[in-house]
Order: structure tokens, then C-alpha cells, then sequence
């Protein structure tokens, strides 16, 4: 374990009152990054061995799930029930309701959402910082793009990013017909004005938002009309275990678990949407994560087994302040909210480190670096730095709770006072930027099967920008939605007999391919769940059977 | 520092250590978790609602599992999920018009005036909301002020649980606030930039090359 400066010798290096001094910073950028970057860490580097991105690098601790086996066999769906529908979309969070939704209203289109868990337990209900939208008379389409652009490194795909920020005051108005608010300045004036958030890596505050749960608030409007849209059949607590194929490859439904009845459900749908979302339960790294408990890869992994390309999943998020004590709300999220209105992050040594609005990958190198040189503060088992609000409590006049609830409601389940004592905070697993290959509809390179939200990739190249997360899942999961619904009415037009019935023949090929490249391990993917328990998908009445 | 400690969760014996939540001593079971768990301590999900009574104590609370520290000898029992069979169901055209709201309202949830004061929503609210006045304002047509009120809801559903009248009081107060928000952010900044948008005067070039620059 590397040296690290104890919590109460720490706190007597704080300055009280005064601007703490910034330390000069000894690398580059780019030389930061390359050095203390979880991505760059020799344990995170690997290739996929098969499939349609072989060669592909990809993290250590996700390839060995994207080329692992099936959960189930031909066996497992004699006697299943079979059902079908027009538009199956998996995933319950953002993106999968906004897909469902969007489905929906086209006529004569029937859509089933299935969810692991409940509809809306995911990242975006835990979403605080807000969504990025150019719409002050200042800002523009076009700077939105550039700044998402640099974010990136220069990584994303130009049309999907321009489809994002050009869709977003659609979007807005979108959320607003549905009755979303959002936080103005003023109400009287203008029809209501914004309230614009500055946000790392912008060039000027964008960022819209709901306090500081966002997410709470775009989710529980979604939910509720989702669940009260007749058009919509909503299965909850049952995870795809696989996706099925035609003869020719293309998507053909999925495969659900039904954890109440404990069985197998086949859904036949002409169009397939999967919005599973990140991986962040996976613990790449061992690091803490700020995720939801349901995100496994679930999705990435069935899209992959299918032939779906993918890219850039060896460029991970991890948000620069997660919660690093007390250890039972480790890798919880403290908003970069914070961090934009002026909170400090400062080291052992009561110094200023790095600029605290730079982009999250430079920040989250910055705190590890500080760590790694011993500069770290511990406090029982963790170790971390400072996050500082005390002078922010100090020249707010309506108090902390006022402007960052969330902060202050954290705070209190910690029982720390933030207006007297600094947080200690270290680097959590936040986002997957990379994912499958998506054009402008949504749509993967499997015919039938189209994704959206954080399963995807391209859009925000190797480093997202704060509050574009709910912006490219909503406009992406409503292209998703048309789109679906468009070829969906094709289809029935062609033939009024309900879609044809798939199989899983693809996973025998995935078989022979996993024995070509060599791979003999008894891995099966998806995980479903994080931890080392395993849902026991095969009663053992099947062996008598 | 921490000691072990044990609870009860759903009928079965669980070690916990003191500083744990209800949910961290559930996960460090044997047993797969596969509902009653989401946001994982955020406490915006609801999902982790459960009736919690501690040693020597007569009264249960109810409680998120996530928020909850534990407390030796401490009685756990997760509370499910279901939907209802009746659902109150509006459009979110139904949204638009502001001049019905007061009886658009008693139309969609009739129930709302049927309020008997018992307060058990208002016990059942792991957020502290004061939801047996919202319902009150409600159904005295003091709509935005009743909306006020339910701003932090999490909708977990423990106050349509508790409610003896089928009130299910956070969905009326989610209505309320939809309502509002739909019929009242016009932000004009959104309208012209829609207009700019629309009409083509506001495209974006989509070049990577030209941002490239060392900041």
C-alpha cells in the first residue's frame, strides 16, 4: 500500500479562510493521462480474440465476458412459452422508456419493455448533474459539438455527435411536454429563464438541470408514462438471457428469464432495442463504482455473441468524486455540480491540484497521481482527497441544502457536516464510453436489432462530457423508437401474420468460434447480477424431465 | 471501530457489521439479490423499501434498506413490488390545458377527496414528505402548492400502500407536478433556438479536425 497522509494530521494542513495555493503541475495533459489513467494500466489492456471485432482492444475485464458462453441451450426453450410482439425493447432505465415511448405512437405498433429489475432502477434515476442542451442565445449547436468533440479526444463519430446536440432542444421540449421541470433563474421573465450550469471541458454553462437530482426527475416522469401508455406492455424482473436469430443472422426477439414464475419466456419481435446500459457493477480494476446495481453488460455481451461490432471498450469514465468514507457509501457519486458551482479538491497537504473544471479523465488521473505520490489522505481503511465546500456554505446566505440537496442529503447518511469538514473522495467506475456501432437510428450492424444509451459507442469518443449521458440516451433512444416502429409497419404491411419465430442457432456458431480462437474456459456471460451469487436458471426438475 | 452484529432480514438470520446498511448486510448474504435493490445507497430509487423493527420495539417503520444502518437484533422484511389492477390513467396530452385542472383532477383520481386523516402516508414517507397535506390541498384545488410538496418524492409507492383509500397519494402529487411544468415552461430561449433549429438557420459542420486544439 502506498504511503498516504493520516485524516487528522490532513485536516490541520487545511487553510481556513483563505484560497488554498495550487500546486505546479509537473506533466502535461497528455502525459497526466498516459500515466495515472486507469484505461492506460497495464491490468486493463487486452484484444478480443473472436467475434466481429477481433483484435479489437478491449478491457481485461470485460473480453473474457464478451467471448464467454451462452446461459442457456436449444433444451431450455422446448416447451417455452412463445409470445411475440412488434417492438421488443430491453432495458428499463432512460433510454429504454424514451425507445418504448417513442414506439408507441405509431399506430397499430405493439411494444413490450422487459427489465431486469423494476422500469427506471438504473443510472439515470441516479443522474444529478443535468443535461447538456445549447440553447442560450450565446451558445450554440455547433460549440456544443466542438466542446463533446475535444471531450473526446477527438474520438467520436461526427454524425452521431451532430444528430446529439442537434436533437437536443427537441428533446428539452419533449421532456417539458411530458412535464419534466427545470430549474430557472427567473420564472417571470422570458417565459421562464434557464438556469444554465457550467460543466468540465465547456466552453460556457450549458447544462440543464432538476437540483441536483436530474435524474430523479426525468425518470419518474418517464415511468409514469410509460406505465400509463396502453400501447406499452411492461414486463418487469425478467432479464434477456439471450437474443434470438434468423437463418440469415438478423435479430429475431429475445430470450427472457421470468423471475416470478421461474421460467423461460421467448418474445418473437421484428425489431429488437436494447438499452441495458454500462458495466459498472463489473468492478474493472477493483474500483468502486457509482453505478446501479443492474449494470452487468448484459446487453453489450448478447449484442456481441449476435455479430454486433463494438468500439472504444478499452475507454472507460470513472467520475473524479465518488464517496471514499465511510466504506459503506463507497463509490457513491458526489456531483460534479459541486465541483462547477466551486468546490475545491485539495490534497493531504491542504494544496489545490489540478483545475477542478478540467475534463473528468483529468481530474480523476490528477486525484490518482496525488494518491499514488503519497500526497493521498487516509481515514480508517480508505484513501482519497479532499472535496472542500466550506467556503461555498460560507457565501450562500439559504445554506448548502439550498443549492446541492443531494450533497447535503449524502452528507447527512455520512454524518459529516460539509459546511465544517472537507469530504474525502476518490475516482469511481462511472460510465462505459464505448459500446456497440450505432448509425444515426439506433441501429447496430445486425439487421433487426438496434441499441441506445450507454450500450452504445461513438458518440462521446474515449471521455464524455458531464449531463451529454442524458442527452444521447433520450435522442438516441427516440431514434431508436422511430426507427423500430418505421421497419415494424414495413413489415406488417408485407404480412399480416404475426414476426416469425426465431431460434438460437447463432450460439452454436459462437461455440465453434470460441473452440477456433482457442478459448476453453467454462465462462458464461451475461452475468445478470453482480457478486458471486448466480441465478440458478436450471431447476433441477430439468434433469428428470 | 465495527463490530459483528446480527439482523434478521426476511426471516433469515444475517451477520452484519455495525457500520453496514440493511442492503450491504443483505448482499453479504449467500443468497442472489435480484429485486428490492437499485440505486445502492443514492436513495433515489425506492427500490430498497422494506418494514423495519428494532429490538424491544413494538412498532415497525417502514424504511429504505439502502439508508438504513443496521441495528443488532434489528427485524427486516423487504416489501414487493406490484401494480396495481386499477392504474388512473391520463395521456400527457392530457397535460396541455391548465383551465380543467381542478376537476381533470377529481375526473382522474376520485379517490383524492376521499382523504380520512388517518396519516398513515405521512409515516409510511421514508422522505419526510408532508403527504397527507398535499393530499389536502389537493383536494381543496390549491394545486401548485399541493405539487410543492412532493418535489423530493422518490415514488417508492409506501404511501399508496399505506393509503386506506386508495389515494395513492404520489401519484397524484407526480400528476400535479407534470401538469405544472407542461403548462408552464415556455423558456424562451428553448423557443427560438427550436425555431433556429427547425428552420435551418442553425447547422452544425461535423468535423473533428477543426476542434483539434491543446487546451
Amino acid at each position: 500500500m502506498t504511503s498516504a497522509i493520516r485524516y487528522q494530521q490532513a485536516l490541520a494542513h487545511l487553510p481556513d479562510g483563505i484560497e488554498p495555493a495550487r500546486r505546479e503541475d509537473e506533466l502535461s495533459r497528455a502525459a497526466l493521462l498516459a500515466q495515472y489513467h486507469p484505461d492506460n494500466d497495464s491490468r486493463a489492456c487486452a484484444r478480443l480474440d473472436m467475434g466481429s471485432s477481433r483484435g479489437q482492444a478491449c478491457h481485461a475485464g470485460l473480453a473474457p465476458l464478451l467471448q464467454g458462453n451462452a446461459l442457456i441451450d436449444g433444451l431450455d426453450l422446448a416447451g417455452a412459452e412463445q409470445r411475440h410482439t412488434d417492438v421488443l425493447v430491453i432495458g428499463g432505465g432512460g433510454a429504454g422508456a424514451a425507445a418504448a415511448l417513442t414506439a408507441a405512437r405509431s399506430s397499430g405498433v405493439q411494444v413490450l419493455l422487459a427489465s431486469k429489475l423494476r422500469l427506471g432502477d438504473s443510472n439515470t434515476v441516479m443522474a444529478e448533474g443535468g443535461i447538456q442542451a445549447a440553447l442560450a442565445a450565446a451558445d450554440s449547436p455547433q460549440q456544443h459539438f466542438d466542446d463533446a468533440m475535444r471531450g473526446g479526444h477527438d474520438g467520436s463519430d461526427p454524425r452521431l455527435l451532430a444528430d446529439m446536440v442537434n436533437d437536443a432542444p427537441a428533446t428539452i421540449r419533449w421532456l417539458i411536454e411530458l412535464g419534466m421541470h427545470f430549474d430557472l433563474t427567473d420564472s417571470s421573465v422570458d417565459g421562464g429563464q434557464l438556469s444554465y450550469k457550467q460543466g468540465g471541458g465547456c466552453s460556457q454553462p450549458r447544462i440543464l438541470s432538476y437540483r441536483d437530482y436530474t435524474g430523479l426527475e426525468m425518470m419518474r416522469v418517464l415511468r409514469e408514462t410509460v406505465e400509463l401508455d396502453p400501447a406499452i406492455q411492461l414486463l418487469n424482473r425478467c432479464p434477456a438471457v439471450e437474443l434470438l436469430s434468423h437463418e440469415d443472422g438478423s435479430c429475431a426477439g429475445a430470450v427472457l428469464y421470468d423471475l416470478e414464475y421461474q421460467r423461460f419466456v421467448v418474445i418473437n419481435a421484428r425489431q429488437t432495442i436494447l438499452a441495458t446500459g454500462g458495466c459498472g457493477r463489473l468492478h474493472l480494476q477493483g474500483f468502486p463504482t457509482s453505478n446501479h446495481y443492474g449494470a452487468t453488460a448484459d446487453g453489450l455481451v448478447l449484442a456481441y455473441r449476435l455479430g454486433a461490432q463494438l468500439r472504444d471498450l478499452d475507454a472507460f469514465q470513472y467520475h473524479p468524486t465518488g464517496l471514499a468514507w465511510p466504506q459503506r457509501m463507497a463509490g457513491g457519486l458526489i456531483s460534479e455540480a459541486a465541483r462547477s458551482c466551486g468546490a475545491w479538491l485539495l490534497n493531504g497537504l491542504g494544496e489545490r491540484f489540478v483545475d477542478e473544471l478540467a475534463p473528468r479523465d483529468v481530474v480523476t488521473a490528477a486525484i490518482l497521481r496525488e494518491c499514488a505520490a503519497g500526497r493521498g489522505i487516509r481515514r480508517e481503511q480508505q484513501t482519497g482527497v479532499f472535496l472542500d465546500v466550506r467556503h461555498l456554505a460560507r457565501s450562500w446566505p439559504q445554506g448548502l441544502a439550498s443549492r446541492l440537496p443531494a450533497l447535503q442529503h449524502l452528507a447527512d447518511k455520512c454524518a459529516i457536516d460539509p459546511t465544517q469538514e472537507p469530504l474525502l473522495v476518490y475516482p469511481t467506475l462511472h460510465y462505459q464510453n464505448g459500446g456497440v456501432v450505432i448509425d444515426s437510428n439506433g441501429q447496430s450492424t445486425v439487421p433487426g436489432l438496434l441499441c441506445a444509451g450507454e450500450i452504445t459507442g461513438g458518440i462521446h469518443g474515449r471521455n464524455r462530457l458531464m449531463g451529454n449521458a442524458l442527452l444521447d440516451m433520450l435522442v438516441f433512444g427516440r431514434r431508436a423508437g422511430r426507427q423500430a416502429a418505421r421497419l415494424a409497419q414495413a413489415a406488417q404491411s408485407r404480412s399480416a401474420l404475426p414476426p416469425p419465430r426465431g431460434d438460437i442457432q447463432h450460439i452454436y456458431q459462437w461455440q465453434r468460434l470460441r473452440a477456433q480462437a482457442g478459448l476453453s474456459d467454462e465462462i458464461t456471460a451475461p452475468q445478470l447480477y453482480p457478486g458471486p451469487a448466480r441465478l440458478a436458471l436450471h431447476s433441477p426438475a430439468r434433469s428428470k424431465a | 471501530m465495527s463490530e459483528t452484529i446480527h439482523i434478521s432480514i426476511d426471516g433469515k438470520l444475517v451477520e452484519a457489521q455495525t457500520s453496514d446498511s440493511i442492503l450491504q448486510a443483505r448482499l453479504h448474504g449467500e443468497d442472489l439479490v435480484s429485486a428490492n435493490i437499485g440505486c445502492m445507497g443514492q436513495g433515489v430509487c425506492g427500490a430498497c423499501r422494506c418494514l423495519v423493527r428494532k429490538q424491544g420495539e413494538r412498532e415497525t417503520q417502514t424504511r429504505l434498506a439502502c439508508e438504513t444502518v443496521v441495528e443488532d437484533g434489528m427485524q427486516v422484511s423487504f416489501i414487493d413490488y406490484y401494480q396495481p389492477a386499477h392504474l388512473h390513467r391520463y395521456r400527457p396530452q392530457d397535460l396541455r390545458d391548465g383551465w380543467q385542472a381542478i376537476s381533470q383532477l377529481r375526473q382522474i383520481f376520485p379517490e383524492s377527496q376521499h382523504c380520512r386523516h388517518c396519516g398513515g402516508c405521512d409515516r409510511a414517507c421514508p422522505r419526510g414528505i408532508q403527504v397527507q397535506q398535499g393530499i389536502a390541498l389537493a383536494s381543496q384545488g390549491q394545486l401548485q402548492a399541493a405539487a410543492a410538496l412532493f418535489d423530493a418524492c422518490i415514488m417508492c409507492n409506501l404511501c399508496t400502500l399505506a393509503c386506506p383509500e386508495n389515494i395513492r397519494p404520489n401519484h397524484v402529487g407526480l400528476y400535479l407536478r407534470r401538469a405544472q411544468a407542461a403548462q408552464t415552461q415556455r423558456p424562451g430561449d428553448l423557443l427560438r433556438r427550436l425555431e433556429q433549429v427547425e428552420s435551418g438557420a442553425m447547422t452544425v459542420v461535423p468535423t473533428g479536425t477543426r476542434t483539434r486544439s491543446q487546451s
